[in-house]
């Protein structure tokens, strides 16, 4: 797991992004059940690392079509030692001049770092590369020892100029437009620095680098990403992992840690403890929720944004996984998001806008409506069918269509439409 | 492991690296640029060529796949990740040029050929599509068009001055007039605030909590073409949120449950032609 936690800058960015700012400090904190000074100081962090005086507004002004995903820096918020920040750097500028042994490297670190400067020793040289081996950075060549290490931008040096372009756009879409992204997010502003370098500064275009716009993005939905890789992880080796929940109805969203005991015991939060066996992503809140199986075989749901502090926990036996994995899908295979609850047939009429405009009905209800069937179909309006566990989870999208959608069946459905539609009919004649 | 959180992604290191003109490429980032050339969106955006190549360097990346965990739910179907226009178009946005275009209508009507400035590309994540934003000079106006239905584009070859002139006067155009309105939580649905919260979260927002009646609203800003959507988003939250300033939101809300109880019979009267116009038309009537 990861040594640096970042739980609280998390929960901190989420309710910023979702409120856009309109908390007042104190709000803010009794939010995350945090001091006015804790949160005092999380502000000053997060606005060094973002480089922005005044961040709230980053959530305010073009956020609905801004192409830069403004909660991206939380990533770039692992802090690094003085001296690491400064010798790392030259590492790698030496490397890319040509590949260089570690003895080598610590004489152009010696000569480059400042002389007042801490100077480095051969032992931190072999750790920092070690460290760039690990992550794919640098890469040993061929050959005896001492071990020559060179800079691995293989990706980039291959390509062609007009490659390049064609990668950094390709890469602009897809972490755009799929998930996870925040990889493809970091990879884009690598490419944005390998364009700049290829390019040579008369033609330069700052229009190579305009990014595309995309609209309707849930923004929010990288901050969860931070969690993604270690519960993918988990699943894949088949361990079970405990965690805090703070379930989204709970009014606090984070707890600090106390340090008085005397109140710790009123603030304790149940750990839980679960196999996950899928992760899945809601498309219509931008959500992600973690399905796993509990102690005795129950499935649960949680909601990865409530999840802190995961811990590793035992191996279960493979077969064991492979069944409640099947025993999952099976129950999920007409899950609309989640609900693994009964299977209902659902009924609704959709009609189609006047004859003088395209359908866009039928075309949307063709785009979101997942795996139902058109089963009629006239000039005025066409019959949708699905089956689908419980009604809870399609109400919404069908109540998304107004009048232009009337739900035949089940019976209840039909009448609850009836009933809420007058309920909301009263909001609005109260207000002639 | 994989992990997102890296030494190297800090933006100590990378301001530090800034100055070099260095930049570093981690397992994680090609493995993941290794799962997306699986996508077949990969074969329309990149030669079969640089595939090859980039293969060929993701190679040794070989980090567990991890996205057998991984579903994905709700979604709009995926029509359009890449379109062959993005590249004519883009190119001719890199020359400052201006372009001749040819669309159809929304019902499949052939157009003549245009004269225009080609402005911003745009994908929208509901309707799973790519747009055009274009300034059309012949009829002066700001225009909004699906690639699916651009026939063609060429580009036509004007001065930088006249360039620059055009451009300046669709920048202007461009900027659409934006309305506000406020919408509150009903008390008892304070408890799924969060879900509201997300549903409301792609649109420019500002939530305000009055700690005295412990109740929040929502301040919604809005352009004329986003107006649609965020009346869908009203729908599907339906009783747990009211419309409490915005004229037009509360008259089509109010329009929506008159025709949808018609629907069911609940009151006397005639159906109607369903009330979800299409986002350009609403543009012109919400100025009430």
């Amino acid at each position: 797991m990861a040594k640096e936690s970042f739980d609280k800058e998390i929960q901190f960015l989420r309710l910023l992004a979702l409120t856009g700012g309109g908390y007042d400090r104190q709000q803010f904190a009794g939010r995350l059940g945090i001091s006015v000074h804790t949160f005092d100081k999380t502000v000053r962090r997060l606005r060094e690392i973002s480089g922005d005086a005044d961040f709230a507004d980053l959530f305010r002004y073009g956020y609905a079509d801004s192409a830069e995903p403004v909660l991206l820096f939380l990533y770039r918020a692992k802090s690094m030692k003085e001296s690491e920040s400064r010798r790392l750097p030259l590492i790698l500028a030496s490397l890319k001049q040509q590949p260089l042994t570690a003895a080598e490297l610590l004489d152009a670190c010696c000569q480059q770092l400042p002389a007042e400067a801490a100077m480095p020793d051969e032992k931190t040289i072999r750790s920092d590369l070690r460290y760039l081996e690990e992550i794919g950075v640098v890469r040993r060549q061929p050959g005896g020892r001492p071990f020559r290490y060179v800079l691995n931008n293989d990706l980039t040096d291959c390509l062609s100029q007009k490659e390049l372009i064609d990668l950094y756009e390709f890469v602009d879409i897809m972490a755009n437009t799929q998930i996870p992204s925040v990889q493809g997010y970091l990879l884009r502003d690598n490419l944005k620095k390998a364009l700049k370098s290829a390019v040579p500064e008369d033609d330069w275009n700052d229009g190579l680098l305009e990014p595309f716009s995309y609209k309707y993005h849930y923004d929010a939905r990288i901050l969860d990403e931070a969690h993604l890789y270690t519960v993918l992880q988990m699943i894949r080796l088949r361990k079970r992992i405990s965690f805090q929940y703070f379930s989204p109805k709970n009014r606090k969203s984070y707890a600090a840690k106390d340090t008085n005991p005397l109140f710790g015991r009123e603030n304790e939060i149940r750990r839980e403890s679960t196999l996950p066996l899928k992760v899945v992503y809601d498309h219509q809140y931008g959500r992600w929720y973690m399905i796993g199986s509990a102690s005795k075989g129950r499935i649960v749901k949680f909601r990865m944004e409530g999840m802190i502090d995961i811990a590793e926990e035992q191996e279960v036996p493979e077969p064991y996984f492979t069944q409640k994995t099947a025993e999952l899908d099976e129950r999920m295979r007409c899950s609309w998001l989640i609900d693994t609850g009964e299977t209902v047939t659902v009924r609704a009429r959709f009609y189609r806008p006047g004859r003088e405009q395209a359908d866009f009905i039928e075309e949307r209800v063709r785009l979101q409506g997942q795996w139902g069937e058109i089963v009629e179909a006239d000039e005025e309006s066409f019959v949708y069918e699905i089956r689908v566990n419980g009604v809870t989870e399609i109400r919404p999208w069908l109540r998304g269509f107004g009048s232009s959608c009337e739900v035949l069946e089940p019976a209840a459905l039909r009448q609850s439409f009836i009933d809420e539609w007058k309920e909301i009919g009263d909001y609005y004649d109260a207000s002639i | 492991m994989t992990h997102p959180f890296e030494k190297i992604f800090s933006y100590q290191l990378s301001s530090q690296l800034e100055e070099t003109g260095v930049y570093t490429l981690t397992s994680q980032e090609r493995s993941w640029l290794k799962s997306m050339l699986e996508h077949p969106a990969a074969l329309e955006a990149l030669e079969p060529r640089t595939i090859a190549k980039l293969r060929e360097c993701t190679l040794d990346d070989e980090l567990p796949d991890l996205t057998g965990g991984l579903i994905e739910k709700a979604g709009s179907r995926e029509v359009q990740t890449v379109h062959p226009l993005l590249d004519p178009i883009r190119r001719i946005l890199r020359h400052r040029q201006g372009m001749t275009i040819r669309c159809t209508t929304k019902k499949g009507k052939l157009n003549d050929p245009q004269p225009g400035l080609p402005c911003k590309l745009e994908y929208s994540m509901v309707k799973r599509e790519w747009y055009l934003h274009w300034y059309n000079s012949r009829t002066r106006s700001p225009m909004h068009t699906r690639l699916a239905h651009i026939v063609s584009v060429e580009e036509t070859r004007m001065s930088r001055s006249r360039y620059e002139e055009m451009s300046a006067r669709a920048q202007k155009l461009s900027e659409p007039p934006r309305y506000e309105a406020t919408v509150e939580v009903l008390r008892i649905y304070n408890a799924e605030l969060t879900r509201i919260l997300h549903a409301f979260s792609c649109f420019d927002k500002r939530v305000e909590f009055d700690e005295n009646d412990q109740t929040y609203r929502i301040h919604l800003n809005f352009s004329g073409s986003e107006s649609q959507f965020v009346l869908t988003k009203l729908r599907f939250l339906g009783k747990r949120v009211r419309v409490v300033e915005g004229e037009y939101l509360k008259w089509r809300m109010r329009e929506t449950t008159r025709k949808a109880l018609a629907l069911y019979g609940v009151e006397a009267e005639a159906k109607e032609p369903a009330d979800d116009g299409s986002g350009e038309q609403t543009a012109a009537k919400i100025s009430s």
